[in-house]
């Protein structure tokens, strides 16, 4: 089966490719096909994954060659698939709750005329990244890479009706690109030093020591830009908020699940080289710790019920940063988060999207309240994964966020105290925004007013008809939620994921190093922590009434509402030059063009100014331009003569 | 005196020039003696078949050469080897792809031409032709002669053949330049343009051959080398005309400072003109740079790799920030044109193994994309009060909203651009990867950083247009409307050519780099 | 007067006509600088051929001259029917093509 491995990016990739050649001929039956192929994904995965676990643990690494894909000279690409623990993790849990929420998509997308093309973009994400994790080289990686970009774009962008949508869809992109400039950069270095992007090669390589510590610690910073990009992590965290714009089964998939998760991958895929350069590895969890609190607070802030959501898959994936920046014993524990983050993050996700669809499409949580009467379904599994999320014993987030925090805990002078202190905040303010969020939607009294009921006419609140949502929505949210309910003790059965992952993550005898803090003191502090949280947020959003409008807040609220300022800084840096290009200077110069952006738009344009200036239209200065280079180049060849 | 030795000519090596030359003249005659109704029928296959017959005789010719039968024909003034005859297939695959885009009509039977070049723009004279259903089936022939100077090119072994090519190429496109059946005024303001600065380089081009030749005392390329190693003290006039011929060539394919023709021409001529110009044009203008810098240039025993970097550099950010801030798509196509000039001279630059094959690798790739684009910008057509089709839609803005009104070509039009970014699993991808590694390969590195760089940036233009095409609203202005008409069959063809061709030499660009790799030895 | 006056004289051509591109708005008038350009290259060719002693230079200037024919054919016409439009042959008028 494992020669059969390619099957897995084929089978959606050829499904997306039906559905968008078909056009609307597939309308009737392409979601059908959408959900068939992510499941045949799944079931491949599953016959692979179950072959390796046959065999013995040192032989599961595997590498499927497929063909060679760019010969140039003694540098060539082959197109390869890396099968390993690692990655068939990945492949289980993109095509398993990839497979979940196409089906919840039928549901969600029901009445969007478009759902058929809408299935094709889930598709061609599947494609892309299962091709992310299952790629042999750095390049094949990257092609993932982009396309999971592209379909994350074009996701995002699907409702582009609406501006302010196509706006964040670009943005993401832009700030994509940075980090991609990142992967970029950090092949060319290695294809600089040792002539190959394949792992098995550049795992070599920095075995035999063959690069100095500058060139590695060139690649892991580098890398780790590519990781920060995609993940969302300080600072290039901006877009994640916006990114939910997108559809929130898309949300759910690649913003919560998957795509987002790419960063620690790769993180955890290079360990070698950060393994080899300390100081990149310090600043991977340095850019954790310090993420995983600036996602929170901005969670706490948020009235909308998905960019909170989105300030908190910031934060979690900040924790699996940290634990893979804090080297061997973190490794495993980061990917195990990330499985179990990503069932209980996905069902939080199709949970907000189920009481949206009850709410008008309305995503501002001022206006829920007391939803559990009418959304019964949506409330337990949304519950489940609540407590997940919080690291509440016996669901899954306590199994695999208790171990990184005690990890974060393991080390030598200020760095375990700094991570540690780190990770323990962040638990405690995880709950208070979970459970913010969790009593402002599902508890209280209700903000909002039943359809039909005699309203006042001067009152604010709006008129609503919540509803739970039909059974093709829930029963997928459902599943998510046992997963958050079991799959932390589940995996950590035996020796569960971190002995499956020893062959990729390597061996690391945690008898052998000793937290800072005894172990039970970390555990019970979190949990005090985490009590606390749920406290503080019932008495402020459980038991006393909640304004419609938001209240002015604390400085530090207003600042965590509006992201921390990361997007003036990034609208100065990226952005205001952005819409500059592509607005004002599209629809000619007429529209749109107020000082200030004028002002902001960077040297590109001014660059580009001058060189509309020198193309003025004459070909007499055209000649003299002609005549100006000869004289140039000669000057330079006899110069260089000399 | 010498006496006259009649060279042997190899009839056989030359056989895709002449089939092409023969079928341009043969469409001379054409236009002149079979009956109107039938005419641009026939002129239509001959243009078509004369390209893909000419590809069948390159096959077969690199069967016989690649691989140790190399040799120089017609006295040594020309060069058959594997570079010289993968140009010519892929010249005359943009032919192909190039020729049926240039003869598709409208669904409404509007072709790209104007129905009689020597009528004045507005003239009586012009609406009664177009009245009269006239068209100018002379654009056939005038295309297949400049595509015989274009297949020389490659081949020229010697200065003055190179000179002749130039010229043979040039002259045809000019006077196509000048017959865009709409705009006609910015037809033939481009058509003027590009004629003068064409002459005017072509001059200094043959200033450039006369200090040449007095420097060595041959026009061969391969003696101008041999020639530098015992004439002592003339360094100077060689240096000189070295950089004229190298200008005159770089010229051609739009490098910075000598792009300026580029955005004008590229905007004013033809739509399908402009896709076939940019994509043969330049890929002849580099053959003949490959010859020059290959051949010629190692003899004279300086170092020419400064003035490449400077141009390559030149030329990447110049036609990157410049494209950034245009309105118009094909303008902003042409200078993109002149920073894939700059791209695909860093495949060059250092002079590697590998260069030649890269380079023309990167050519194919561009190329493809190239014809294709324009085949699109062809069918993005405004509208007027009545709903009557009118001309193309070239304002960025008019191209808003167009991926939900037309998605499939939008998606191929994405593609394209794709490509021209070079996102990975499109023929642009790997093109810029290869002339990368092949000048990373040669020690060019800062070069190579620089490329990264400007392609990053590159990138966005690119991606602008399809934040248009998909995410943008049309938005009220006094620009009329636009909309995509349905493509004849022929330019359906080249679209699906083109699109197939991009998409496969991304994902499978094994067997044409393979092929290509063969091809790199140059005959001397 | 030596071989080198001829070379000289060339570049002297090639530079006045060179110049006339460069500052002459008329079309023909600039066309006829390059017109100049290329005869001066026929001077220098048939000067160094004569230097070389062979006759590859002044078989150049044939071809040269033949190409320089074909060029006034469609420069010209491009140039009158730009005349039959505008009224004007002014380089500089025709600008609408430009940024």
């Amino acid at each position: 089966m494992i020669d059969y491995s390619w099957l897995l990016v084929a089978i959606p990739l050829a499904s997306a490719a039906l559905l968008l050649l078909l056009g609307r001929r597939a309308d009737a039956w392409g979601h059908l096909l959408g959900v068939l192929a992510a499941a045949g994904a799944f079931v491949v995965g599953l016959l692979v994954f179950l072959e390796v676990m046959g065999q013995p643990s040192e032989d599961r690494i595997h590498d499927v060659f497929l063909y060679s894909w760019i010969p140039a000279g003694d540098l060539h690409i082959d197109a390869g698939l890396r099968i390993d623990p690692l990655s068939l993790t990945f492949v289980l849990l993109i095509t398993f709750v990839g497979t979940l929420i196409h089906i919840y998509s039928i549901g969600y997308m029901a009445h969007d005329a478009a759902r058929r093309r809408f299935f094709a973009y889930l598709n061609l994400f599947v494609a892309a990244m299962l091709l992310l994790v299952l790629a042999d080289s750095y390049a094949l990686l990257f092609v993932g890479w982009e396309g999971v970009g592209l379909a994350s774009y074009l996701l995002i962008g699907f409702w582009n009706h609406n501006l302010e949508y196509a706006v964040a869809a670009k943005k993401a992109f832009v700030m994509n690109r940075v980090g991609d400039m990142g992967l970029i950069i950090a092949m060319g270095l290695l294809f600089a030093a040792i002539g190959s992007v394949s792992f098995t090669d550049v795992d070599a390589a920095v075995t035999a020591g063959a690069l100095s510590t500058a060139q590695v610690t060139a690649v892991g910073l580098m890398l780790l830009l590519g990781a920060v990009g995609k993940s969302a992590q300080f600072p290039l965290q901006a877009w994640l908020g916006d990114a939910m714009a997108g559809p929130t089964p898309v949300s759910a998939l690649i913003h919560a699940a998957t795509m987002v998760t790419a960063g620690v991958y790769l993180v955890v895929r290079s360990r070698l080289i950060f393994e080899a350069s300390p100081t990149a590895q310090l600043v991977v969890a340095c850019i954790g710790a310090f993420t995983l609190l600036l996602g929170a607070a901005i969670a706490c802030a948020k009235d909308d019920i998905k960019k909170s959501l989105a300030g908190s898959t910031m934060s979690q994936i900040g924790y699996m940063v940290l634990a893979a920046g804090l080297g061997p014993i973190g490794y495993a524990f980061a990917i195990f988060h990330l499985v179990t983050h990503g069932f209980f993050k996905a069902g939080l996700f199709l949970g907000a999207g189920s009481v949206m669809h009850a709410n008008g499409d309305s995503t501002d949580m001022r206006t829920y309240g007391a939803l559990r009467k009418v959304m019964l379904v949506t409330w337990l599994t949304f519950g489940a994964c609540w407590l997940a999320i919080m690291g509440v014993p016996p669901f899954s987030g306590f199994y695999s966020k208790d171990k990184i925090i005690e990890s974060a805990f393991v080390g030598e002078g200020w760095q375990p105290w700094v991570f540690g202190g780190a990770a323990l905040i962040g638990a405690g303010v995880t709950a208070f925004y979970m459970s913010r969020m969790f009593f402002l939607t599902f508890h209280g009294k209700a903000r909002w007013v039943e359809a039909g009921a005699t309203v006042a006419p001067d009152d604010p609140r709006p008129v609503r008809h919540p509803h739970e949502s039909p059974l093709v929505m829930t029963v997928p949210i459902i599943v998510l939620a046992i997963g958050a309910l079991g799959l932390g003790f589940a995996l950590t059965l035996g020796n569960g994921i971190t002995g499956w992952l020893e062959p990729v993550t390597g061996h690391y005898d945690h008898d052998a190093h000793h937290a800072v803090l005894p172990v039970p003191v970390i555990t019970v502090t979190t949990l005090v922590l985490v009590a606390l949280g749920i406290a503080l947020a019932w008495r402020q959003y459980g038991m006393s009434p909640v304004p419609l409008t938001a209240p002015t807040g604390s400085a530090l609220t207003r600042a965590a509402r509006r992201d921390f300022y990361a997007d003036d800084v990034n609208e100065g840096l990226v952005m205001r030059p952005g819409q500059h290009l592509t607005r004002t200077l599209v629809y000619a110069d007429t529209a749109v063009v107020d000082g200030a952006v004028r002002g902001t738009a960077s040297g590109a344009v001014g660059l580009g100014q001058l060189a509309r200036k020198l193309q003025n239209g004459y070909v007499r200065s055209y000649a003299a331009m002609i005549l100006a280079g000869v004289v140039l180049a000669g000057i330079v060849l006899h110069l260089v003569r000399m | 005196m010498t006496t006259f030795v009649a060279p042997v000519i190899d009839w056989a090596a030359l056989s895709a020039i002449l089939v092409i030359a023969g079928t341009g003249i043969v469409g001379v005659l054409v236009a002149a003696f079979v009956p109107a109704s039938s005419r641009r029928t026939v002129q239509v296959v001959l243009a078509l078949v004369a390209p893909l017959a000419a590809l069948a005789v390159v096959a077969w010719r690199w069967s016989v050469v690649v691989g140790g039968g190399e040799s120089t024909l017609v006295a040594g003034q020309l060069a058959e080897d594997g570079p010289a005859l993968a140009a010519q297939a892929i010249i005359l695959i943009f032919a192909v792809v190039g020729f049926a885009v240039m003869a598709s009509r409208l669904p409404n039977g509007e072709e790209a031409f104007a129905p009689q070049g020597a009528a004045a723009p507005g003239s009586a004279y012009e609406e009664a032709a177009r009245r009269a259903g006239l068209e100018q089936t002379e654009v056939f022939p005038l295309a297949l002669l400049s595509l015989a100077g274009m297949l020389v090119f490659p081949m020229a072994n010697d200065l003055l053949v190179m000179f002749v090519a130039l010229e043979v190429l040039s002259l045809p496109l000019y006077v196509l330049s000048a017959m865009a059946r709409r705009r006609r005024v910015l037809s033939h303001e481009a058509a003027l343009k590009y004629f003068l600065l064409g002459a005017f380089s072509s001059a200094l081009f043959l200033f450039g051959v006369a200090l040449l030749f007095g420097f060595s005392g041959s026009i061969s390329l391969p003696d101008l080398g041999t020639a530098a190693a015992t004439t002592v003290g003339m360094d100077g006039m060689a240096v000189v005309g070295f950089v004229l011929v190298l200008t005159g060539l770089l010229f051609k394919v739009g490098a910075v400072p000598f792009h300026a023709w580029v955005p004008d021409v590229y905007q004013g001529a033809p739509t399908p003109v402009t896709g076939f110009m940019a994509a043969a044009t330049k890929t002849a203008a580099f053959a003949a740079i490959l010859r020059l810098l290959y051949v010629a240039a190692p003899g004279f025993g300086w170092d020419v790799e400064p003035v490449l970097w400077a141009v390559a550099i030149a030329s990447m950010l110049l036609g990157t920030v410049a494209a950034i801030v245009q309105t118009d798509i094909k303008r902003t196509l042409a200078y993109s044109s002149v920073a894939h000039a700059g791209f695909a001279l860093v495949a060059i630059v250092s002079l590697s193994e590998q260069g030649p094959s890269a380079l023309l690798f990167y050519l194919l790739a561009y190329g493809l994309a190239t014809v294709g684009a324009f085949a699109v910008v062809t069918l993005v057509r405004e509208r007027d009060a009545d709903g009557n089709v009118t001309g193309e839609a070239t304002h960025l803005s008019q191209w808003a909203g167009l991926g939900r009104r037309h998605p499939v070509l939008a998606a191929t039009m994405t593609l394209f651009l794709l490509s021209f970014a070079g996102i990975p699993l499109t023929a642009g991808f790997v093109g810029k990867f290869v002339a990368f590694v092949a000048a990373a390969d040669g020690g060019a590195w800062p070069l190579v950083v620089i490329a990264v760089i400007a392609s990053a940036a590159a990138a966005f233009f690119y991606v602008r247009i399809i934040v248009l095409m998909y995410f943008s609203r049309p938005e009220e202005s006094e620009r009329p409307g636009a909309d995509a008409v349905e493509p004849g069959a022929l330019t359906r063809a080249s679209l699906v050519l083109c699109a197939l061709g991009t998409l496969v030499l991304g994902v499978w660009p094994t067997p044409v780099l393979d092929l290509l790799a063969q091809a790199a030895k140059f005959v001397v | 007067m030596t071989l080198l006056h001829y070379l000289v004289l060339s570049g002297v051509l090639f530079t006045i006509g060179a110049a006339t591109v460069l500052t002459r708005r008329n079309a023909i008038l600039a066309f006829m600088g390059v017109e100049l350009m290329l005869n001066s290259c026929n001077l220098a060719l048939v000067t160094f051929s004569r230097i070389h002693g062979t006759l590859t230079g002044q078989v150049m200037a044939f071809f040269v001259m033949v190409v320089a024919a074909a060029e006034v054919v469609v420069g010209l016409a491009i140039i009158v029917s730009i005349y039959r439009a505008r009224r004007t042959v002014s380089v500089d008028e025709p600008s609408l093509l430009k940024n």
